[in-house]
């Protein structure tokens, strides 16, 4: 077990600093650079050469690269080129804010997006199944800075329940979360129906009905337990997904995260500023992705005795 | 004849006592509350040594004072010095005021201005504003309350410079107190003093009771971040802020009829315009060019494409810079199609089979670079002033490129389009900044602005003289001299001066808005609850 976590997170070094390379890479290629912007249009060449100069943003792109790869197995991720700040402080800033937020909508997307696929297996083809089937479809479809703008304007502007946007409360998270969680809770509903009607044809639960046991354990015992694993490799998926989602989402309701961060970043050109909040999205997704693989041998002893 | 002057005495007095009623006293103004400011983005920074951009400046200008300012009329006014005294060409002398305390406490004195200017200019690297200054070189301490500011070289502009929102004084014991931190939690002298700053959320920032001025009348002030266009608009209508910096364009007509909101707006000092490229055939020729400014309807442009957000161009300085000088555009070069062709027939070009003017063989076919996107509807411009050249047979080939690519190549050694499009913004507010840099022949890029490759003789010595001048009536006549000879060589199409635009709540009150965007005061605004 301990073995398989070790190996499994060795693995992903590779990966990290790959994601590192393409990161400065398309950064390195995209127009404009750090430092006209922080000097303005108007800079002299010789202003723009000395600070050029100061930031080592005049050494050749893999230079740059390995020295920054160097930094990192240090456990230096550096500071920020715009804001001359450590990218650590930065960091710590704002990730708690995109955990609470993507934690919160993946919450929500689990708990009414298990519930609404559950019920709409066990009642297939009534109303409410048609309503959630018409439900998942509205909410994959739309995108989210619409949909944020709609909770707005509702919750916000006409019912004044709910505060406009910004972070602190409870009252604040609301919002974001739901609409974050939208588009995932649609995605979970659909293959949780599909995986419990699945399951409830299988041979084992006709058996237990047979047996007499009663209906709920039937769900909860055979049924669910079983219709998981699918279940838990979208929400591992999810996860990625909402993070992703994130960005738009903390823009829409100017909730302080890594979301956020990481455009500042890609606006200034400020590669190392990106690096870290690329990191860690990188690392958060492979850990989620182990946590997934991990849980497969709680749900099926099977799985876990293979290693 | 008696009794009517009686009656009209006592209209004058019922006149006088109903318009007391309606303009408050000065004592009608009311202390207290926190005034919610929101913008779209974070600070870079509340250091000016390390931000010259507005999310920044906003704040920092509430809490650091300069020496001069610039007061909404763009006249330099005295903030901590009280007067001032050329010495010599390189010399200026200020008294400072006495009795100023910083934030921490720190006497405010001749030493702090020198141990400002020296962390600004002999840092590595100096500070982001030190391509702004000329050839501000420092601070020299004669006594406590007497420093001498020097440049290099003479420099007319200095009092401008000087006055610049980013030059405000920093308490020394707090930078090397504070090192890094400094640049998150700064210590000026200001109406206000900072209180705190939560990444991506908001800076709040508090009145300074020890203030040696009018102390600030709202409690506290909070600029909020809310990226969201749409979200910052709501924000306003639900009271979560009390003003909006840089308010959605499309609902300002709505916003300027509707009573609960006060529109403030002033013209800016950004000028945004279409450049001729005057070194490339056959844009060289003084009537090819003046043609194009006849065939452009400007009028047109201001009031379907920009709707009242933008003011007209005058020339090609904005009005609230000194040295401006009203170029007349409108008698000079009116839009008149006619004059347009006469002139383009004048220089040999007649109409070709399709319409574009040719001259021996040859098309006039001109290449044009532009961004969409960079200066309010610059896409929309350009297209419009196509189709316009067009109409009296000029060909435009449009090429439009993201900003940075098209900034890539304005700044190349080599530009090999003949028009395009670009917005420029007098920085410190003194025509030397735009005239120097866009019209001296030595100026070209990428050593300076000179986008359109003007060369003459005259100009470049009347603008050297005003440089080294610190007579500002004579640089005043020197500037509208280069002015004069400009509007008659134009390389330029003027298209707009650009608006500074704020939206608050009504109950706002006591709010002015400047012509430099980053001048944004807020020590005499009160909220009427």
């Amino acid at each position: 077990m301990l073995t398989f976590v070790v190996r499994r997170l060795l693995l992903a070094v590779p990966v990290l600093f790959g994601v590192v390379f393409v990161v400065m890479l398309t950064v390195d290629l995209l127009p404009g650079d750090a430092v006209t912007l922080m000097l303005g249009e108007h800079a002299t060449k010789d202003a723009v050469a000395k600070l050029r100069d100061h930031l080592g943003l005049d050494k050749p792109f893999l230079v740059r690269y390995l020295e920054y790869v160097g930094r990192v197995v240090r456990g230096d991720l550096g500071r920020s080129i715009q804001q001359n700040r450590p990218v650590v402080s930065e960091l710590a800033d704002t990730w708690p804010a995109t955990l609470q937020l993507t934690v919160a909508a993946l919450v929500l997307a689990a708990g009414a997006g298990i519930l609404a696929g559950v019920a709409s297996a066990v009642w297939p083809n009534s109303v409410f199944d048609a309503l959630a089937r018409l439900g998942s479809l509205f909410g994959l479809s739309m995108p989210i800075f619409w949909t944020g703008l709609v909770l707005i304007v509702v919750f916000s502007l006409w019912l004044n329940w709910l505060p406009v946007g910004g972070a602190g409360s409870l009252a604040h998270l609301i919002l974001p979360a739901v609409t974050l969680a939208l588009p995932s809770v649609a995605m979970i509903s659909r293959m949780t129906r599909a995986a419990v009607l699945d399951v409830l044809r299988e041979d084992y639960v006709r058996t237990a009905r047979a047996k007499g046991v009663g209906e709920l354990w039937v769900l909860g015992r055979h049924a669910l337990r079983n219709a998981f694993i699918p279940i838990l490799t979208l929400l591992g998926l999810q996860s990625g997904q909402l993070m992703g989602g994130a960005v738009l989402t903390e823009t829409v309701f100017a909730w302080p995260g890594l979301g956020r961060l990481m455009v500042k970043a890609i606006f200034a050109r400020d590669y190392i500023l990106l690096q870290g909040a690329v990191l860690v999205f990188a690392l958060a997704f492979v850990v989620i992705n182990l946590l997934v693989d991990l849980s497969y041998g709680l749900l099926d002893p099977r799985i876990g005795r293979q290693g | 004849m008696r009794p009517t002057l009686r009656s009209r005495f006592l209209t004058g007095c019922l006149v006088l006592a109903v318009a007391a009623a309606l303009v408050p006293a000065a004592d009608a103004q009311k202390r207290g509350g926190t005034l919610t400011i929101v913008r779209p983005t974070d600070p870079v920074s509340l250091d000016p040594n390390l931000e010259t951009t507005a999310p920044g400046a906003w704040v920092y200008f509430n809490m650091l004072e300069g020496l001069l300012t610039l007061d909404d009329k763009m006249q330099v006014k005295p903030l901590l010095a009280t007067s001032y005294e050329v010495m010599s060409p390189t010399k200026v002398r200020f008294k400072l005021r006495p009795g100023v305390k910083f934030h921490d406490g720190t006497p405010f004195n001749a030493a702090a201005v020198k141990f400002t200017f020296d962390r600004a200019l002999r840092g590595t690297p100096p500070a982001r504003w030190a391509s702004l200054a000329g050839s501000l070189d420092g601070a020299e301490v004669v006594d406590d309350l007497t420093v001498d500011v020097v440049t290099r070289e003479p420099y007319g502009p200095i009092l401008r410079t000087l006055a610049m929102y980013c030059m405000g004084m920093v308490s020394p014991t707090a930078v090397q107190k504070m090192g890094a931190d400094f640049s998150r939690a700064p210590v000026g002298t200001g109406p206000f003093k900072f209180v705190e700053w939560k990444t991506n959320t908001h800076v709040i920032i508090e009145r300074n009771p020890d203030y040696w001025g009018d102390r600030a009348l709202v409690d506290r002030v909070v600029f909020k971040v809310v990226p969201e266009e749409g979200a910052r608009m709501i924000a306003l209508q639900t009271g979560d802020a009390d003003m909006v910096l840089f308010p959605s364009p499309a609902q300002l007509p709505a916003l300027r009829k509707d009573p609960k909101f006060t529109v403030h707006e002033t013209t800016g000092i950004r000028v945004v315009f279409v450049g001729l490229h005057a070194g490339m055939p056959p844009l060289d020729d003084v009537r090819v060019r003046q043609a194009l400014l006849h065939a452009v309807d400007r009028k047109a442009i201001l009031d379907n494409i920009m709707e009242g957000s933008a003011g007209p161009a005058l020339g090609v300085l904005a009005p609230g810079v000194f040295g401006f000088k009203d170029m007349h555009l409108d008698r000079l070069y009116p839009f008149d199609r006619a004059k347009a062709k006469a002139l383009l027939a004048q220089a040999g070009w007649t109409p070709g089979s399709d319409g574009i003017m040719v001259k021996g063989g040859q098309r006039l076919s001109l290449s044009w670079l532009a961004a969409r996107g960079r200066y309010p509807k610059d896409g929309e411009i350009t297209e419009a002033i196509q189709a316009m050249f067009k109409e009296v047979g000029v060909e435009a080939k449009v090429q439009v490129l993201e900003w940075a690519a098209v900034f890539q190549q304005l700044r190349g050694a080599t530009f090999n389009h003949h028009v395009f499009t670009l917005g420029w913004v007098t920085s410190n507010a003194d025509a030397d900044y735009s005239l120097y840099a866009l019209f001296h022949s030595k100026q070209a890029p990428p050593t300076g602005w000179n986008t359109s490759r003007y060369a003459n003789a005259r100009v470049d010595a009347l603008v050297e003289q005003a440089r080294r001048s610190l007579n500002q009536t004579e640089r005043e006549k020197l500037y509208g001299e280069v002015q004069d000879i400009v509007a008659k060589e134009m390389v330029w199409i003027p298209v707009y001066t650009t608006k500074e635009i704020i939206v608050s709540r009504a109950n706002v009150k006591g709010f002015h808005i400047h012509p430099v965007e980053y001048n944004l005061t807020l020590s005499k605004t009160w909220i009427d609850k």
